[in-house]
């Protein structure tokens, strides 16, 4: 262990030099785990707000808007595929109508299921903000900005207007928020009834099954499997309906491994020239050492262990600083928080680790290369 | 008799090719028993230096051999010649190399750690040395804080911390004054015989030479003189 005891103590005699790499380090992972968590908890949160309470993967008939029986064959494809999030299958019926309040009046389409399985796919529940999670024959679930633009409260009645002129009035049971202002005011959850009879369908007939994934970019794979289990039915999944949102999730993961490759390299080459002007100003001791009789690779491991010591001292402080800065956007009023993932950061922790060491080769070939005879003879 | 220690054997070194070739050494043969107290004059430029780093394994001669008690060494591989130069030489040059990271006790110990010796054992013979060479007091001092003389018996202790079998000198008090190269000379006549290290010490001084008992004399790369010297011991003038 000499090597490593003479690498801590060169260290600690430059003392300026190895704490202004170590901050180097320390800036440069602190850098690489806050922007990289920050841009995949954008992700997440964008992928969250625009499927994560809509149904991911959806079965159709082949004719949009006519109905399809959910028997259990049709059932037994979502239900017996593993990559489906347990228990997220709703069936669903839908129809669009027209509400009015005599000066105004807008869009809304219901949807109509029970409400276990609109849970499943939605989270209703969780993301009622005034009144009741409840969905009985004469309930509606409408969204909160829905209810501000009519100044609606729940037990409010709602008349709605639909094709055919046929019209239902229905109590108002709850408010939600599924996190995106459309959804928020064009959605509205009704009992399965409340479409079924404006439409005319039988029990068993539906206009979906819809479900959600454990992973949301299994989606297109998903759905080509079951394209070919169900033939006569139709299989879309929400990459296909996004490729806007994926070509935008894609460009900003792009810019940020950018950015983060490029504050690596920064990091690597502030390590290197560091570790290599470090070997020149020990040239004197290097040579000394080996005229005693160090060899060639014990040598080199001093510069190896100074490396590696800058390196875990740079990256533990990296953590820290990281960590201090994702405490500290917390405090920014952000749509979304940033959770930092445990294997990434592991991730970001080897590489700091591995691009010093990496750094480490150069002065490594210089001082195993060193003839203790060129110092001793210089004086 | 005492045993060989060192055979040196038609040693050349020669720096550049062609016509632009120097000859620094040219054919130098001796011999050094075990425990002997030599010394090496000769001008500057004259091969005395390259010599003594032949010797020491730190220089590797264009042709010849040496061999240290019996087995020729200049054939050997780099690391091979690093642990020799460790076990078997202690070097003392004219500056004193040492290394101003460490301690006085942590310089004197670096031989033994690069040779691997425990740290216990290793520190009781740095200690000892110490107290060898008058230096007791001093372990914990920087060795930028010693003063000239000190730092060079720092240096000494150094190179006799593996109780090497030789001790190579290169102008060791070539940057002290009178009463300091006095001192080191007679460390090094009491180290000699008290440890049987043998001393070869390259020197331009005459009349440090006068007080080695054998006396090499290189001019020009060659060997020129090899004597006894019986008045060995007498003081300098």
């Amino acid at each position: 262990m000499l090597p490593l005891r003479i690498a801590l103590r060169f260290l600690k005699t430059s003392r300026v030099q190895s704490t202004l790499i170590i901050a180097g380090i320390a800036v440069g992972i602190a850098v690489q785990i806050f922007v990289g968590s920050l841009i995949t908890s954008l992700q997440d949160s964008l992928v969250q707000q625009t499927i994560g309470s809509t149904s991911q993967v959806t079965i159709t008939a082949l004719d949009e808007g006519e109905p399809f029986v959910v028997d259990a064959r049709v059932r037994n494809v979502a239900e017996s595929d593993a990559r489906v999030k347990p228990g997220a299958i709703a069936p669903t019926l839908s129809v669009n109508g027209l509400y009015s309040n005599g000066n105004e009046s807008t869009p809304l389409a219901l949807k109509g299921g029970d409400l276990k399985s609109l849970d499943a796919i939605s989270s209703i529940s969780k993301r009622i903000t005034a009144g009741v999670a409840r969905l009985g024959r004469g309930d509606i679930l409408i969204g909160t900005d829905f209810a501000e633009k009519f100044t609606l409260s729940p037990g409010d009645s709602i008349r709605i207007t639909f094709s055919g002129n046929k019209t239902r009035t229905l109590t108002i049971a709850g408010i939600f928020d599924l996190g995106s202002a459309a959804v928020n005011a064009r959605q509205a959850f009704v009992n399965a009834e409340v479409p079924r009879s404006l439409l005319g369908w039988r029990t068993d007939e539906y206009a979906a099954l819809e479900a959600q994934l454990l992973q949301p970019f299994d989606s297109a794979e998903v759905a080509a499997t079951w394209r070919q289990q169900l033939p006569n039915l139709r299989v879309v999944e929400w990459q296909a309906q996004n490729a806007d949102l994926l070509t935008a999730l894609q460009s900003q993961g792009s810019s940020s491994y950018m950015i983060q490759a490029f504050v690596l390299i920064a990091v690597a080459l502030g390590i290197a020239s560091t570790l290599a002007i470090s070997a020149v100003q020990k040239t004197r001791q290097i040579g000394i050492l080996k005229a005693m009789g160090m060899g060639d690779a014990e040598a080199g491991r001093i510069f190896l262990w100074q490396a590696a010591l800058l390196g875990v001292g740079g990256t533990l402080s990296g953590l820290a600083l990281g960590f201090f800065l994702l405490w500290g956007f917390s405090f920014a009023g952000a749509s979304f928080t940033i959770t930092p993932k445990p294997t990434f950061i592991a991730f970001s922790a080897a590489v700091g680790i591995i691009v010093a060491l990496l750094s480490s080769i150069i002065p490594i070939r210089k001082t195993s290369a060193l003839d203790p005879i060129e110092v001793i003879q210089g004086g | 008799m005492a045993e060989l220690l060192l055979r040196a054997e038609n040693l050349e070194k020669v720096y550049g090719s062609g016509d632009t070739a120097t000859h620094a050494l040219k054919g130098v043969s001796f011999e050094l028993a075990e425990g002997e107290f030599a010394s090496i004059v000769g001008q500057s430029g004259s091969g005395k230096s390259t010599l003594l780093n032949m010797l020491g394994l730190l220089d590797t001669p264009t042709s010849g051999m040496i061999a240290y008690r019996g087995q020729d060494v200049s054939a050997l591989a780099k690391p091979a010649q690093a642990r020799l130069r460790n076990s078997l030489v202690g070097f003392v040059f004219q500056f004193h190399h040492l290394l101003p990271e460490f301690s006085v006790l942590e310089n004197v110990l670096m031989p033994a750690l690069i040779g691997g010796k425990p740290q216990v054992e290793a520190k009781q013979l740095a200690e000892e040395t110490l107290a060898l060479l008058g230096l007791e007091g001093l372990e914990d001092k920087g060795a930028n804080q010693l003063s000239g003389g000190q730092k060079q018996r720092v240096a000494i202790a150094r190179a006799l911390m593996n109780r090497p079998a030789l001790l190579l000198a290169d102008e060791p008090t070539g940057n002290l004054d009178t009463t300091n190269t006095e001192q080191v000379y007679k460390l090094f006549r009491q180290v000699s015989a008290e440890t049987g290290t043998a001393f070869l010490i390259v020197t331009h001084d005459r009349n440090v030479a006068q007080q080695t008992d054998r006396i090499l004399e290189v001019l020009d790369g060659e060997l020129v003189q090899d004597v006894r010297n019986d008045y060995a011991g007498a003081p300098a003038r």
